[in-house]
């Protein structure tokens, strides 16, 4: 398989595995919009911490722009994929300290403290999470294989994949964070 | 032991297939045919069998029917369950009308175009529009005839004026039903199902002055003729209350109150005349439940009102069934 | 060019990224738990027409535990039927049949070496198998496998309290169906990309088999849906194993108040349906494009209206979507929505029924040669037509009042999945083998096959419409009960009786097919005389498919018979002759 073909088909790939995700989310979100159109249904405060860690991930995405723009030019992207990295952990990290946040209120996920709400915050920011791991990964082996100056200008394919599931966890974040506010 | 004779068996009939099969495989070597190649004479005897096979059905359809028509549940005994039998034997007539046309012309076309000799060539014809038009046009407006018929009869059932009905609760659990009439206040009392306990099995709050006339009763008794609105509710899972007799079903779901109205037509002992002594309306669960979901019943009775108010004067009320010592 | 990497008996057959060898792991797969989801109906069948009958036969499957004395135990029963049903609808007819399918035929049929990623097609399976063996290590467990039913609604497949099964059973139930959707979704990508990209010279669109149309539908189907049932087993682990209350509230059971508040079963049943009623066409589309495949080389004649064919599987694909909520009318919504819900399935009845006519319209004047496959292809017909028509009833709310949960919708639903979809696997079993295994099956075993099935099979299920109109409720253990029901005890034990004659006969093609793998008569390249790609591939199957470049097309699939032709069939690769018209 050529590399056009091979670069054109891995996209696909991961377009389409993006929709599958996201229809994932979508079956998540109308759950939430149905409940939360019957009784009992409290609205969440939006911990600190998520604010923190939407800044974090939008950071990383621009990041990983440059990233690209740099190895277009054949100038090696490696500390821009590490700052990328480095932002997707804080993250990951701002993420926890959130729900720390919110079962110090008294939100819990189950139990007593718990009500419809909390439970589906949890819920929702815990398997955005779990997909962001993989995105670490995906950014881990790519950071990995451009010290090993793997990619060229003209071949830099794992880049472009990492980026774009990347802006996707990114852009979903945001929805999923935007959506959780108003709800 | 007989498991290794089961075996044996097994092995048996499978050696002998294969020697069936390798004899028939040496017949056609020593003929010089391909034993898989589907012939001019295999074209007519399948065309023949499809054909025979086909009427068959057919009248296997027609023989169902008129021996199994008598089993079918008989015509409803509610007011709306008119209107769902009408609708019913609207749809099935058209269906039934359907199925026969395509079925003869399935198997019609099965045996007249087979390739039964050298001469029987296809007719190459790829598309025709004007055709597709109308098959699409068609079915679209005998569809939209069934789709506003049934949209009607369903708007009827659903939007049932329910302002002069006696309610009723009807509460489902594992695994078997109660109903609970509210007395001269004609209010239900309310429930909380963490007072669910010992006698009180609907959980009803008895601290409730409203709850106090409530009757909690075994069997559910109705008064032809007269509107009733069942409100649902249920324990532990879904289960669903389903009244074939009168075209009733609707989910019992934990959590929720669900509702049915309905008006019955006949008395129970008009239809022992009709069905037989044994007959008896009955509540089945229709939603897979547990271990003895096949066994959930409670027995309606439509009566007179005279009979309804003997059989409800004599029900206990849940003031003197919980609150006093008897 | 084909690969030249060195094979071993591991990457051949066992860790293949070959499309062909993942076909066939997929197929004997989906027909070994074919088997075993037959047995169970079985079983449960014997339990049904002679209820409290001992059978040694129950015993000897299910052990003293689930039948003592040769009785089938209640809840044992739950648990045939829900497996029985899940087995069915996910092992066999969706992995089965389109990860047979899509797999084999994808790559041979648009012109490519292989699916745009081997190594995620080798996932595929390798999930699909873990799936496998999660499943059937449920089967032992102490309290039972799942019996909340295959569509496992909460709270009663939330609460092991409520029935033994939603205990360790339920657990293994939704890990075994996370990886299958994984699994169907790596699939899914596969199909979708490289009948996209990776089409020959010449193979347009507009030029594919409308197989190949009717999978890369079904593949977007699957993407957009099973992730939501997904989502829905998601909640329900987490209702079951960490007390959320997503489904659950107000329960009291086992004299116990639970914890539980604010929960829906009811959305529970939304997220299911939402992928549960696109599942059904997800099962149907594949063998409707099988069947457009198998009648049209069997009858020598193009397939009826191409066009009008594909426009009515986006139709179907795309109401397919709207109509869930018609297995949900009298949960209690709001009556709008059920009517809205009636709207939408009705009108799925259209493009339904414009295929049939299309059907119908090749069959007319055609030349028809009776291979097994073709059978298969004829009954398809007949059983899509009865079941898609008491669709209509089912599909109609007010109807569906008396009838939901009744054996109606068990004999429609039967109907169209195991009598339809069933009869476009076989006929692409039958269809396709030659160019699977270099082999023939076996001609007349193949009839025998077909016509005991096609009489026992109508007469298992049609008789079930008679039930459910006399108000016969299912997943009912016994019918004895209930007196109302006792006048139905012969109609149960004529299906019975059918049902076990005609699940014996399905050993006969289980026979036929793995005898011919090894002894069938040696297949040429081309028995059917078609036109299609796959069958310019030299018999013996080779890695890359094409030994030397791969073929460029000219023309459509379905040139049989076309006036001016020196034989019956012009193969794809012909170019047009001057002043050829293409059609």
């Amino acid at each position: 398989m050529n590399n056009t073909l091979k670069s054109n088909t891995s996209k696909q790939l991961l377009w389409i595995a993006m929709a599958g995700i996201s229809m994932f989310f979508a079956g998540l979100t109308s759950a939430v919009i149905v409940r939360s159109a019957e009784h009992g249904w409290d609205t969440i405060v939006m911990p600190e911490w998520f604010w923190y860690s939407t800044v974090a991930i939008v950071l990383s995405s621009i990041i990983l722009i440059i990233a690209k723009k740099q190895v277009r030019k054949g100038i090696s992207p490696t500390p821009y994929l590490v700052s990328a990295l480095i932002l997707g952990l804080l993250f990951s990290y701002f993420q926890v300290m959130g729900w720390n946040q919110l079962t110090a209120e008294g939100k819990y996920f189950v139990g007593p403290g718990s009500n419809p709400a909390s439970s589906f915050l949890y819920v929702i920011t815990f398997a955005h999470l779990m997909h962001v791991l993989g995105g670490i990964i995906s950014l881990l082996v790519t950071t990995i294989k451009s010290v090993q100056v793997k990619y060229t200008k003209e071949n830099y394919l794992g880049i472009e994949l990492t980026s774009i599931y990347w802006h996707f966890l990114d852009v979903l974040w945001v929805y999923l964070f935007i959506f959780l506010l108003v709800i | 032991m007989t498991n290794i004779l089961i075996v044996l068996v097994a092995l048996l009939v499978v050696a002998t297939l294969v020697q069936l099969l390798r004899v028939g495989e040496l017949l056609s070597e020593v003929k010089n045919q391909d034993l898989n190649k589907v012939t001019e004479k295999d074209n007519k005897n399948q065309s023949i069998i499809m054909a025979l096979a086909g009427v068959l059905f057919l009248v296997s359809c027609v023989w169902q029917y008129m021996s199994w028509n008598h089993l079918m549940l008989p015509s409803a005994s509610s007011e709306h369950g008119v209107a769902i039998d009408n609708l019913m034997a609207f749809t099935m007539i058209l269906i039934i009308v359907v199925f026969f046309i395509l079925h003869l012309i399935l198997f019609f076309f099965t045996y007249k175009y087979r390739k039964a000799a050298d001469n029987d060539v296809a007719f190459f014809y790829s598309h025709n529009n004007k055709l597709e038009y109308i098959w699409t046009i068609v079915p679209t407006i005998v569809l939209t005839a069934v789709i506003l018929y049934g949209l009607n009869t369903w708007n009827q059932i659903t939007n049932a004026d329910t302002s002069d009905s006696a309610i009723i609760e009807v509460y489902a659990k594992q695994f078997n039903w109660a109903a609970r009439y509210p007395g001269e206040d004609n209010t239900l009392g309310p429930h909380n199902y963490k007072l669910v306990q010992g006698t009180n099995a609907l959980g009803v709050n008895m601290e409730d002055e409203t709850s106090l006339d409530d009757k909690v009763t075994r069997e559910v008794h109705l008064v032809v003729g007269k509107p009733v609105l069942l409100r649902f509710r249920s324990q532990d899972v879904i289960h669903s209350a389903y009244l074939p007799h009168f075209r009733v079903q609707m989910n019992c779901v934990p959590g929720m109150n669900t509702q049915f109205a309905f008006t019955p037509t006949q008395t129970t002992s008009e239809m022992k005349d009709q069905e037989g002594e044994d007959f008896e309306f009955v509540l089945l669960c229709n939603k897979i439940c547990g271990v003895a979901h096949y066994n959930m019943q409670m027995k309606f009775v439509v009566e007179t009102q005279e009979e309804y108010d003997t059989w409800l004067s004599g029900q206990k009320t849940l003031s003197e069934k919980l609150l006093t010592q008897n | 060019m084909s690969d030249h990497h060195k094979e071993t008996f591991i990457t051949k057959y066992i860790f293949s990224i070959d499309h062909k060898m993942i076909a066939k792991q997929f197929l004997i797969t989906g027909m070994l738990m074919g088997i075993l989801g037959m047995l169970m109906s079985i079983l449960f069948r014997i339990q049904l027409s002679n209820p409290g009958e001992s059978f040694a036969v129950l015993e000897w499957f299910l052990g003293e535990k689930w039948a003592p004395g040769g009785i089938l135990d209640p809840n044992m029963y739950l648990s045939l039927v829900t497996m029985h049903g899940t087995i069915l609808v996910f092992w066999v007819l969706t992995a089965g049949l389109s990860g047979t399918f899509a797999n084999f035929l994808i790559p041979l049929q648009i012109g490519a070496r292989d699916m745009a990623s081997g190594f995620i097609n080798m996932l595929s399976y390798w999930f699909f198998f873990a799936a496998t063996i999660v499943l059937l290590v449920s089967l032992f467990v102490e309290t039972g496998p799942a019996s909340a039913g295959w569509t496992i609604y909460p709270p009663l497949s939330a609460l092991p309290q409520a029935i033994p099964g939603s205990g360790l059973g339920q657990d293994l139930w939704l890990v075994a169906m996370t990886l299958f959707i994984v699994s169907s979704l790596l699939g899914g990508l596969n199909y979708i990309v490289t009948i996209l990209n990776l089409r020959t010279k010449g193979m347009s669109m507009s030029k594919l088999p409308l197989t190949i149309w009717a999978i890369l539908i079904t593949a977007i189907l699957g993407v957009l849906s099973f992730p939501v049932l997904l989502s829905a087993s998601l909640l329900l682990i987490f209702d079951r194993s960490f007390g959320t209350s997503f489904y659950l509230s107000d329960i009291v059971i086992g004299g116990e108040a639970l914890h539980h508040t604010g929960g829906s079963p009811i959305l529970f049943e939304h997220l299911f349906w939402f992928l549960g009623h696109p599942e059904v066409y997800i099962i149907l589309l594949p063998a409707l494009g099988i069947v457009s495949e198998v009648m049209s080389v069997n009858s020598r004649k193009p397939i009826f209206g191409y066009k009008a064919m594909v426009g009515a599987m986006l139709v179907i694909a795309f109401l397919s979507f709207i109509v869930w909520g018609h297995h949900m009318f009298i949960t209690g919504m709001d009556p709008f929505l059920g009517s809205v819900f009636t709207f939408t399935t009705l009108l799925i009845a259209i493009p339904s029924a414009v295929k049939v006519f299309n059907y119908l319209a090749t069959l007319w004047k055609a030349s028809i040669r009776f291979t097994p496959a073709m059978l298969f292809a004829i009954g398809f017909v007949s059983t899509f037509i009865t079941g898609g028509l008491t669709g209509l009833i089912l599909g109609d709310s007010a109807l569906d009042i008396n009838i939901h949960d009744t054996y109606f919708v068990v004999g429609h639903f039967h109907i169209v999945m195991g009598l339809s979809a069933i009869y476009g696997m076989f006929a692409g079993v039958y269809h396709w083998f030659p160019k699977m295994y270099g082999r023939m099956m076996n001609k007349k075993l193949g009839y025998l096959h077909f016509w005991v099935t096609f009489i026992c099979a109508y007469g298992v299920f049609f008789p079930m419409h008679f039930l459910g109109l006399a108000g016969l409720p299912r997943r009912y253990y016994t019918n004895s009960a209930f007196p109302m029901f006792d006048g139905l005890s012969d109609i149960n034990e004529i299906i019975t009786f059918f049902a076990v004659i005609g699940g014996l006969v399905q050993l006969f093609f289980v026979f036929n097919f793995f005898y011919s793998i090894f002894k069938g008569t040696k297949a040429t390249e081309n028995p059917w005389g078609s036109n299609t790609l796959e069958w310019t591939t030299p018999i013996e199957r080779i890695h890359g498919n094409w030994p030397g470049e791969i073929p460029s097309v000219h023309r459509w699939p379905y040139d049989y018979s076309k006036p001016g032709a020196e034989k019956d069939f012009i193969p794809q690769t012909e170019p047009l002759k001057e002043g050829e018209i293409e059609h």
